[in-house]
C-alpha cells in the first residue's frame, strides 16, 4: 500500500524514538486532531502552510478543543519560550523533505514558518506529504541548497524527540526541545 | 623549531588547574567515582560503535572522510575566503581573529555595545579553548552554558570533561546536589527524567533574558556560507533562534567546500561520536533573520578563530587540523578511560587534546608540554579516530618536541651517549669499564646496586656481574 520509502521512514522514526503513521489527505486533518488530542495538547501552534490550509487542521482543532494560533503567533518571549500560557503546545510544522534512512524530517524557515515552531513546544507534529520523502542525508541537503533556489537562513534538520545523555550517559527525553515527535505522512 | 609559534596572549590550557599532570592523574586514579562512571561511558559508546561499523559501514565512511578533511586543510584559505564572502551576501558579519584574546574582545564589544546582560551558549570547545566565559563575566555580563552537561559543571565550577559528554564523571545524586544548590530549595527531583525537566524550565528563563546566543560550530559550508550545529537536545535550536544576536564561533580549520562533502561529514560525526547514525537536531544557519520572518537572530556574527591553527598547515602536524572534535579517541584510550579529561587540564583531552593543546599553545608552555606522554601509544586513538587521524604518530612527533628542563636535560645525556657509542674505541672502552665496575660491585655473581642512572634500575632488579651469570 505505502512505498518502500514511506516504510523505510515510518520504521526510522521508531527507532528514533519518535512515532509516524500515513493517512489519506482527505483524513489527514481530522486524525492530526486526535493525535494531539490523545498526547493531551491544548494549543497547537500552526505554521502558515498552504498544506495545513488545504486540510483545514485548524477547523478540526477546534472540533477536538484544541486552541490553534497560525504562524507568526505576536506572542511575547515568555509565551513563546513556555514560561507563560498552557504547558502542552504542540508545534505543527510543514517539512520541505524527509530522510528515510536516518527518520530526519526537514524544516525549513520562511515568513510562515518559523525556525523555533517545533523546538519551543512540548509536541512536534510534522505534516509531510509523502512524495517529499528521498533516501539520504546526501539528497536531502543536495536539494535544499540547490544552486537555483535561494539559501534558506534556517534549516532544521530533526531526527526525534529531544533528548540528553549527560546525566549518567543514559538517554532522557525532552531536554531542550520538544518531548514527542509525530509525523503524518500524507498521501 | 621554526614551525611553532609561541602565543602571545592566553593559553589553551586552564590556567586554573591544581598540581602537576602527574598529581591530577595520582588524584583522578584513586577517584572510584569517577572510574565507574567512566567505565560506563566508554562501554556504551563502544557498543554504539560497534554497532555503526556494523550497520552503517562506518569503516568505509572513514576512508572518504579523511580524504575531504585532508582536501579542506590543503585548501583552507580559499575556502575560509568563500565562506566569509557568502556569509557577507547573506547578512551576516565575519571576523577574523588571530587569537582567542581578539575574539573574546570582540564578542566582549558586541555585547556593551548592544547592552547585553545575558548571553546563552550552546555547548562549544572553540569558546572554552578562548576562554570565553571569563572574558564575559569579566565584563560584568552573565554567561549561561544551556548544554544539560555543561550547565552542570557550570554549576558545579567545573571544567569539561569530554568533547562531546562534559559531564559523564558525575552521578544522578551529585547533579541533583547542584541542581538544589543552584534554585536555593530542596524541591528538586531525584530521578533523571525529573532533573532533565527541571533544567528544562531553569535554563528557558534563561533563553528568555538572553541578548546573544552564542553558538561553536560543527562545519562552515563554504559554497552557501552554513554552519552546521549539531546537538541532541535543542539547546543550540533554541540558541540560535531567542536572542536577537547569534555569535558562532569557529575555529578556521572546520570549513569544507561544499554540501556534498557536508553531508559526509554530518553522518559519520554522529556515529563516530555517539554511535547513532543521526544526531536529533543539526541547525544550518546562513546569515540571520530575513526580512519577513518573526523569529531568528537579527543579527549574525561569524568569529573565526586562528588560535595557532594556521602555522600548522604544511607542518608534520597538519593533520591534527583534519579533526571533528567527536571525541570517539578519548573514549578508546585506555589513559583518558582511567582518568577521565579534567586531569589534562585542557579543554582538550584525550589523544587529539594531548597532541593540539601543546601545539596550540607552544612546545615550552608548562601548562601542557607534558601532555604528549599521557598515552600508553597503543594505536587505539588513531583506530578509532573518523577522519583517520594517525594520532599515535603524532603524539611521538609531539614528544619529540616537547621542551621542559627534564627533557632538555635527557636530551644532553642521551646525545653524548649516543657519541660515545657511535665510535668502536670509545664503546668498547665503555664496555670494559661497565664490566670492571660490575665485577667490583658485585656479589656471588651479582650486583643489587648500581650507581647513577643505574640505581633506579636495580630498585627491582638484579644484574649479571659476569656473563653466563652463576645460579
Amino acid at each position: 500500500m505505502s512505498s518502500p520509502l514511506v516504510e523505510e521512514l515510518l520504521a526510522s522514526l521508531v527507532r528514533r524514538k519518535a512515532s509516524g503513521q500515513v493517512v489519506d489527505e482527505g483524513e489527514a486533518a481530522r486524525s492530526t486532531a486526535r493525535w494531539m488530542a490523545d498526547a493531551g495538547v491544548t494549543r497547537a501552534i500552526l505554521a502558515d502552510d498552504p498544506l495545513v490550509q488545504r486540510i483545514a487542521l485548524a477547523d478540526a482543532l477546534r472540533r477536538e478543543g484544541v486552541e490553534a494560533i497560525t504562524w507568526p503567533t505576536g506572542q511575547g518571549t515568555r509565551e513563546a519560550l513556555g514560561l507563560e500560557g498552557p504547558p502542552d503546545v504542540c508545534g505543527v510544522t510543514v517539512p520541505s523533505l524527509a530522510v528515510a534512512e536516518r527518520g530526519t524530517v526537514v524544516l525549513e524557515a520562511s515568513a510562515g514558518h518559523g525556525r523555533g515552531i517545533d523546538v519551543t513546544s512540548r509536541h512536534h507534529v510534522a505534516l509531510l506529504p509523502a512524495d517529499r520523502i528521498v533516501g539520504t542525508l546526501g539528497e536531502a541537503l543536495a536539494r535544499t541548497f540547490a544552486g537555483d533556489r535561494p539559501v534558506p537562513s534556517a534549516v532544521s534538520l530533526v531526527s526525534g524527540p529531544s533528548r540528553s545523555s549527560d546525566i549518567e550517559k543514559i538517554s532522557t527525553l525532552g531536554a531542550h526541545g520538544a518531548l514527542s515527535e509525530h509525523v503524518v505522512v500524507i498521501t | 623549531m621554526s614551525t611553532w609559534r609561541r602565543r602571545d596572549t592566553g593559553g589553551v590550557a586552564y590556567d586554573d588547574v591544581e598540581g602537576t599532570l602527574r598529581e591530577r592523574t595520582i588524584v583522578a586514579l584513586s577517584d572510584r567515582t569517577l572510574r565507574g562512571n567512566l567505565e560506563t561511558a566508554a562501554t556504551s559508546w563502544g557498543e554504539g560503535r560497534e554497532a555503526m561499523r556494523h550497520d552503517h559501514g562506518l569503516d568505509e565512511m572513514r576512508e572518504r572522510a579523511r580524504d575531504i578533511r585532508r582536501q579542506n586543510i590543503r585548501e583552507l584559505p580559499a575556502l575560509l575566503s568563500e565562506m566569509q564572502a557568502k556569509v557577507r551576501e547573506a547578512g551576516g558579519t565575519v571576523v577574523r581573529a588571530a587569537d582567542g584574546a581578539e575574539a573574546c574582545r570582540y564578542i566582549t564589544g558586541l555585547a556593551r555595545a548592544r547592552g547585553v546582560r545575558v548571553v546563552a551558549k550552546s555547548k562549544s570547545m572553540a569558546t572554552e579553548e578562548i576562554k570565553l566565559n571569563e572574558a564575559l563575566e569579566h565584563a560584568g555580563i552573565e554567561v549561561v552554558e544551556t548544554d544539560l552537561g555543561e550547565w552542570i559543571l557550570q554549576l558545579g565550577g567545573e571544567h569539561p570533561s569530554h568533547i562531546i559528554a562534559p559531564a559523564v564523571h558525575l552521578n544522578r545524586a551529585q547533579v541533583a546536589q547542584l541542581f538544589r544548590e543552584e534554585a536555593g530549595t530542596d524541591d528538586v527531583p531525584d530521578d533523571r527524567e525529573g532533573l532533565v525537566a527541571h533544567a528544562r524550565v531553569r535554563l528557558r528563563e534563561k533563553f528568555a533574558q538572553a541578548g546573544i546566543g552564542v553558538s561553536g560550530v560543527n562545519l562552515g559550508v563554504a559554497s552557501t556560507g552554513t554552519v552546521c550545529i549539531v546537538e541532541n537536545e535543542g539547546n543550540a535550536r533554541l540558541v540560535t533562534s531567542q536572542p536577537r544576536i547569534h555569535v558562532a564561533v569557529m575555529g578556521m580549520e572546520r570549513v569544507v567546500a561544499d554540501w556534498d562533502q557536508a553531508a559526509h561529514i554530518l553522518q559519520v560525526l554522529p556515529m563516530a561520536a555517539i554511535g547513532q547514525d543521526a544526531a536529533n537536531y543539526v541547525s544550518l544557519i546562513t546569515g540571520p533573520r530575513r526580512e519577513g520572518e518573526a523569529d531568528g537572530p537579527e543579527e549574525f556574527h561569524l568569529v573565526i578563530v586562528d588560535g595557532g591553527r594556521g602555522a600548522l598547515r604544511g607542518t608534520e602536524f597538519e593533520e591534527a587540523l583534519s579533526c571533528i572534535r567527536c571525541g570517539a579517541c578519548l573514549y578508546s584510550c585506555p589513559m583518558w578511560k582511567s582518568v577521565g579529561g579534567q586531569a589534562y587540564g585542557s579543554p582538550y583531552s584525550g589523544p587529539i587534546g594531548a597532541v593540539i593543546t601543546p601545539l596550540l599553545e607552544g612546545p615550552s608552555s608548562p601548562a601542557s608540554r607534558d601532555l604528549p606522554f599521557m598515552s600508553s601509544l597503543c594505536g587505539a586513538c588513531g583506530e578509532a579516530c573518523p577522519v583517520g587521524i594517525p594520532l599515535q604518530d603524532l603524539l611521538v612527533k609531539a614528544r619529540a618536541r616537547a621542551s621542559s628542563p627534564a627533557t632538555r636535560k635527557s636530551g644532553v645525556a642521551f646525545r653524548a651517549w649516543s657519541r660515545l657509542w657511535r665510535h668502536p674505541a670509545t664503546y668498547r672502552a665503555w664496555m670494559a669499564g661497565w664490566r670492571m665496575m660490575l665485577r667490583a660491585r658485585g656479589k656471588d655473581g651479582w650486583a643489587t646496586h648500581l650507581p647513577g642512572p643505574g640505581a633506579g634500575w636495580t630498585q627491582v632488579r638484579d644484574m649479571p656481574s659476569r656473563w653466563p651469570p652463576r645460579r
